[in-house]
Formats: C-alpha cells, sequence, structure tokens
C-alpha cells in the first residue's frame, strides 16, 4: 500500500535530479524548462521555431504521460522543484490556482484577452493564473449512411432535441447491432461532457454567479436529463472508446464526441461517410447549441526559476501561428486564439471547422478548486439514472445537493 | 551451524557494509522514510501544492475515513476481491502444479504458457482484458453464438467487480503454481514411495502427503495474495475508473483519487494506514490459522 507513497518520494526525488540536472549552465544561454503533455514530433517543430526567434533562450522541453503527468507536477509542486512553464488541464487548473501554486499572470495577460476564445478559463478569484493554449470542445457526429437506411434526411445534421430523438428512434428500429444514439457510462470524468451541453443548451447553470452555491436543480437541467434518458432508451450506453468502434465501424447513428476521431477515422473507417454539427438545441426558438469546452492552459509556477523566460515562450506558443502550427499536427485541439477559423487549413476541412465554430458556444466548467469533485457528483446522479437507480428529478435534486455542500466549502484549499 | 561459522556470519567487515550500502540506502528512501512519512501525513490536512499550509489534525483524517460511505464501499468492493479471487487462484495454481509436475512431451510449454501473464504488464492485460469484455469482443460473440444474452460485463454494476476478478484469477494463477511446484519438489519421493508399498491411493497420497507437506508453501502463497490482492488498483484504473455506479471502488483506487485528482494527501495516508493494519490482521489471522511461525522461504 505504500507503493502509492513509494511512488510519490520516487517521482519528487525524479523531478529533484532532472531539474537540478538540468539547472547546470551548460552556455549562456538563459534555460526555460517547458513541461508539457503533447508528442514530441507534434510539439518540437513548434520549439524549433521558437529557438530560432529567440536565440538567447534554450527551452529544455519535457514531455509527460497522461498516466502519470498529473502526479510528476503533483510531487514537484510538494517538493519546489517546479519547471518554469507548464502545460495544465483546465480541469486541474483551479486546484493549483487557488492554492497558491501559480504565478499570477493577470497584468501580462490582459492585453491579450481580447483575442482569446475563453479567456475565462484562466480566471481564478478575479486574477489570471495563465493563458489558454489550445482547446476542445465537443460535437454531433452523425452517420449519414445509417441516416439514409432509416429513411432520414442526409443533407442536414439534426438540428434540434426533437430532430435527432427522431433520428436515433429511427435508426435504433433498424436493428442488426445498429444503435440510434450513444450514451456514456462506465468510467469517469466523460459522461459529464456529454450532458451538459444539453443542460447548458436549454439554460441550465451549475453554480450561483457568485460561485458559493448549486444551481444545478432546475427545470432546464432536468429536461436536459429526461432528454437523455430517452436518447438512451433509443441507442446504447458504453465507454467512449467503445462508442467510438461502433461509430466507425458503421452501427451507430450519432453521438457527442471529440476531434480525436478526426485522426482515428481515416486510418480505421477511411469510407465512413459521416458529419460533425453542433450540438442540437432544445427547439428552434429555444436555446443554445452549447458544449463542454476544456482545453489547457500554459502557467508559470510562483517557485519557476525562470519567470520572464516562461512567459516569453507562453506567449508565443498561444500566439496565433504557433498554435495553429501544433493543432495541424495534432488535429485533437484548436487554437484559443479569436479566428483561427478564417486559417486556410479549416477551411479546407469543414468537418475540423465545425469544432471550432463549436467553441464559440462552448461552455468551460468553472474554476472552483472543489470542481472535480462536483463534476464527480453530477457523474454519479446522472449515472444512477441512465442505470435506473433512482428518477431522473431524485438525480438533479441529488447531484445540487452535493454541489452546493462542496462550493459552501469556505476554505476548499482545507479539504 | 557450528559456533565458527555462527561468529563468522555475525561479524560484518567494513566491505559488506559498503557493498550493502545502495540497497540500505535505497530502502531508507524509497521505503523507510515514505513509509514513516506518509504515517506523520495521515495526521495532517495535507496538499502537495501548498505544503506550508498543513495543518494537524489529530485523529480527524481517520474518524472521517470511517464516517465516510465511499470508504467503506471500497473496503467492501476490496474484501469481495480479496476473499473472491483467493479460493480459486489458489486452487487454479495448485490444480496446474500437480498437473504439470509430471514429466510430459510439452510440459515445458504449458508451463511457461500459465506463467506468461506474470511477465506481461498488468496493464497489458488489463486493456487486453477490456477488449474481450466489449461489447463487440469476443466474450459478448461467444455468448450469442450459444444462444445467450451476453451480460454487459464491466458496463452493469452487477458484474462489473467480478469480471476483473476473473481475469485476476487467470492473470496470477501462474505466479502460484510455480511456487506450489517449487513446494511439490521439496516433498521426498520417499514418502509417496512408501506410501504406494502400503497400497495408499492416490486420492489418499495427495490428502494425506502432499497436502499436509505443502502447509508452508500454502501459508506464503495466502499471505502473499493477500497482501497483493488488498492493493488491487492497476486493473481498476485500467478497465473501470471505478464505475458504474462505484461498484469496482477498491481501498487503493480511492486512496489514490484522494490523493491525485483531490489532493488530499493527508486523508489518503490515513486511508492507507487502516488498509495497512488490515493487512496486518489478515496475515496474522492467516498465520495462526495454519499454524506455522511462519515462511520458511
Amino acid at each position: 500500500m505504500n507503493g502509492l507513497m513509494k511512488g510519490l518520494l520516487a517521482s519528487s526525488v525524479m523531478a529533484l535530479l532532472i531539474t537540478g540536472c538540468g539547472g547546470a549552465p551548460k552556455s549562456k544561454k538563459e534555460t526555460v524548462v517547458f513541461w508539457q503533455f503533447f508528442p514530441a514530433e507534434q510539439i518540437q517543430p513548434v520549439l524549433d521555431e521558437f529557438a530560432k526567434q529567440n536565440p538567447d533562450l534554450d527551452v529544455q522541453m519535457e514531455q509527460l504521460t497522461w498516466q502519470s503527468g498529473l502526479e510528476k507536477i503533483t510531487a514537484a509542486t510538494a517538493a519546489g522543484n517546479v519547471p518554469d512553464l507548464c502545460e495544465l488541464g483546465s480541469t486541474w487548473f483551479p486546484r493549483f490556482a487557488s492554492q497558491g501554486a501559480l504565478a499570477d499572470w493577470s497584468d501580462s495577460t490582459a492585453p491579450l484577452a481580447t483575442g482569446m476564445v475563453l479567456a475565462d478559463m484562466a480566471r481564478v478569484n478575479g486574477k489570471a493564473y495563465g493563458l489558454p493554449w489550445v482547446v476542445g470542445t465537443r460535437a454531433l457526429f452523425w452517420n449519414k449512411d445509417l441516416f439514409a437506411k432509416a429513411g432520414l434526411d442526409t443533407s442536414k445534421a439534426p438540428e434540434t432535441w426533437p430532430e435527432l430523438l427522431e433520428a436515433s428512434r429511427k435508426i435504433n428500429a433498424l436493428g442488426g447491432g445498429v444503435a440510434g444514439y450513444g450514451v456514456n457510462a462506465g468510467e469517469r470524468y466523460v459522461l459529464f461532457k456529454k450532458f451538459m451541453p444539453y443542460g447548458w443548451g436549454n439554460g441550465g447553470t451549475l453554480l450561483t454567479p457568485d460561485g458559493k452555491g448549486s444551481a444545478f436543480d432546475s427545470r432546464a437541467n432536468l429536461e436536459a436529463l429526461d432528454f437523455l434518458l430517452t436518447l438512451g432508451k433509443n441507442g446504447r450506453v458504453d465507454k467512449q472508446d467503445q462508442l467510438d468502434e461502433a461509430f466507425m465501424q458503421g452501427k451507430l447513428g450519432a453521438q457527442i464526441s471529440g476531434a480525436w476521431l478526426f485522426r482515428k477515422i481515416p486510418k480505421q473507417a477511411p469510407d465512413l461517410r459521416y458529419g460533425v454539427a453542433l450540438v442540437p438545441k432544445p427547439a428552434t426558438d429555444h436555446g443554445t447549441h452549447a458544449s463542454f469546452a476544456g482545453g489547457e492552459l500554459l502557467a508559470s509556477f510562483a517557485k519557476s526559476k525562470n519567470p520572464t523566460g516562461a512567459w516569453r515562450l507562453a506567449k508565443f506558443l498561444a500566439s496565433r501561428e504557433a498554435a495553429l502550427l501544433l493543432c495541424k499536427a495534432n488535429q485533437s485541439v484548436q487554437p484559443a486564439v479569436v479566428g483561427a477559423v478564417a486559417d486556410a487549413y479549416y477551411q479546407s476541412r469543414p468537418n475540423e471547422a465545425v469544432m471550432v465554430e463549436q467553441l464559440a458556444s462552448a461552455v468551460p466548467t468553472p474554476n472552483h478548486p472543489a470542481w472535480l469533485d462536483m463534476e464527480s457528483a453530477i457523474e454519479d446522479e446522472v449515472e444512477k439514472a441512465l442505470y435506473g437507480k433512482e428518477t431522473a428529478a431524485t438525480a438533479i435534486t441529488n447531484a445540487s445537493k452535493r454541489i452546493d455542500a462542496l462550493a459552501k466549502t469556505t476554505e476548499p484549499a482545507a479539504r | 551451524m557450528t559456533a565458527r561459522a555462527a561468529k563468522r556470519r555475525g561479524r560484518f567487515e567494513p566491505a559488506t557494509w559498503i557493498l550493502l550500502s545502495p540497497w540500505i540506502l535505497a530502502l531508507i528512501v524509497f521505503v523507510a522514510y515514505p513509509f514513516g512519512f506518509s504515517f506523520a501525513l495521515s495526521f495532517y490536512d495535507y496538499s502537495p501544492l501548498n505544503p506550508a499550509a498543513a495543518k494537524f489534525l489529530g485523529l480527524a483524517n481517520y474518524a472521517e475515513a470511517l464516517k465516510d460511505p465511499l470508504f467503506w464501499t471500497a473496503l467492501k468492493n476490496t474484501l469481495v476481491f480479496v476473499f473472491g479471487t483467493i479460493p480459486f487462484t489458489t486452487s487454479l495454481a495448485l490444480g496446474l502444479a500437480l498437473g504439470l509436475k509430471r514429466a510430459f512431451k510439452g510440459r515445458d510449454f504449458y508451463r511457461a504458457g500459465f506463467f506468461l501473464p506474470t511477465v506481461v504488464s498488468i496493464v497489458v492485460i488489463s486493456l487486453v482484458w477490456k477488449g474481450l469484455y466489449a461489447p463487440e469482443g469476443p466474450l459478448s460473440a461467444l455468448a450469442q453464438s450459444l444462444g445467450l444474452v451476453p451480460p454487459r460485463w464491466l458496463l452493469d454494476p452487477n458484474t462489473a467487480l467480478a469480471s476483473i476478478m476473473a481475469m485476476d484469477v487467470w492473470a496470477a494463477s501462474g505466479y502460484y503454481m510455480v511456487i506450489f511446484l517449487a513446494g511439490l519438489q521439496a516433498i521426498p519421493e520417499e514418502l509417496y514411495e512408501a506410501a504406494a508399498l502400503e497400497g495408499a491411493s492416490s486420492w489418499q497420497r495427495l490428502r494425506h502427503i502432499t497436502l499436509p507437506m505443502l502447509k508452508p508453501t500454502f501459508l506464503f502463497v495466502l499471505v502473499v495474495n493477500s497482501v497483493r490482492s488488498l492493493q488491487i488498483f492497476t486493473e481498476v484504473f485500467v478497465m473501470t475508473g471505478g464505475g458504474p455506479l462505484h461498484s469496482t471502488v477498491t481501498s487503493v483506487f480511492y486512496l489514490y483519487e484522494q490523493a491525485f485528482y483531490k489532493f488530499r494527501l493527508g486523508y489518503a495516508s490515513a486511508i492507507a494506514y487502516l488498509l495497512f493494519s488490515l493487512t496486518l490482521l489478515l496475515a496474522f489471522v492467516q498465520v495462526k490459522w495454519l499454524k506455522l511461525e511462519g515462511p520458511k522461504s
């Protein structure tokens, strides 16, 4: 059982050794230690470009893995041996920011705010602790062949809840292992991102404007959950990778999924005839095409050794050109800059362009220090409703009570 | 042991210390220090993001754990896992060892085959089984071809934990098979020869020679497997993330979440020490039950 603590200590010692060695002056160049999660072949060309423009800075990039990266950053923070610049996921971000681990970038980022998509993602308690780098959202993926088979219009995607429901019903009725709509379950930190687009689109919210209480128990969210449950009855409930697999095999009519499919589909299902559309809204005259917005932020730590170098690198990475370069290589994320959709790359890729368009109405999660607990609470209760363990109304009320209790925790850092 | 040999053993040359020092150092840094540190942490409110703000809480973390319904769910799941897998793993391992003890053509191939899961990363095994359990996967296809409605395996709260347990029995048996094989080989052949002369049946030989002689091996297998099973984590992390509906949240998975998603290292440490106490207790009961001083190996 002490494997955990062993691992933590081991990684902190490793971090110490690595940063300790890395800090040794090899040349007159100033060093910027940068930790990030993108594969080296995607990020390196961007860093090479930075090196060309900034010959006085030597970037020491280290690639983290999604399996252990957060642990490593956590251990490094505990040990005080932090990198100068670090990529942080938007759901982890509020914890780091609210506990004073990150450098306050309010002044430096202020002039850039107007050109940024989702600038609020970096704001905690009115201050900016980072720079949005690349962002991602979820949109509706629909199978045109199945729509045709079910006698539906294939010239346009479903735009409203009733249209989506009708399509799911008809496709689900095709039989032969084909399901109408894919609802997520059986894993964490996914279901929320597929449920709340309907909640937000219907005018639902999570927290009160001051962030000190829950606003989740609303008619709007209840209607959204009822809708999701109806979709579930006209489709299948499964894990994300299974839903993606079924979609690529032509066995799933529609699902809300992410841009990672743009890399997978050409490789695994090059003949799939599919479309990408904004998440349907409740009715033509009501609601919005909301979706979940998440992303990666660049942040420096309060204890970073080279804050100015970190800021220079961050500003470059988040710039339109650099971010586009990375996003084109990666395809799963979009630049967090206004007007990226105008780029020739997206003009020639309509499905990927929908993702950029979807970002405009996508909603980031609240930057509350207890956010991950709140997300778990929503997923717990929504999943119970999906499995028929409680009614939609009870699920919404219970989730709201739990969120409220978490929001009222006056000093979340002490938890 | 002669007196001279004892004296020779007791004497530590400086070279001994020098040669041992890397190991001792590693033990202190990676085992003893974290062991003590996490014990101290269990009395604190400690976030790794802000260590300076640590607050002494006394026993509050322990009290909170005992009142936390998810802690109990996790503990229940862990115990179901331990007591649900160990009888199967042990009997399967013993059965394999007995079957693969005799010499026959291809024996080494089978021995290596059953041992193989031990040398494969548990992450790889978990990913493969996740695919086997997928609704489009081979297990569901098999059930369908037999005219059965395939269970939802990892997606059904009633079968998810059992599915992971079945995989674990398969993956773990090979290792304990090797331990049993070693135990079997240590049983003197004369005992069987004598029994054969007395006209003992093969069942009687198993019941009155093999099983009693394997007692130390049983103890070792039970204790080691209990300690390992109580720490079940990777399989859950890879295959279900604790879901659906918390049906596969285990103690170590829960404390991992508390430590690395919620940054509550103090609380996670308290859970770790509660689990540690349980592990000690279980090992103690097993040793008492088999009435032995301890494994010889």
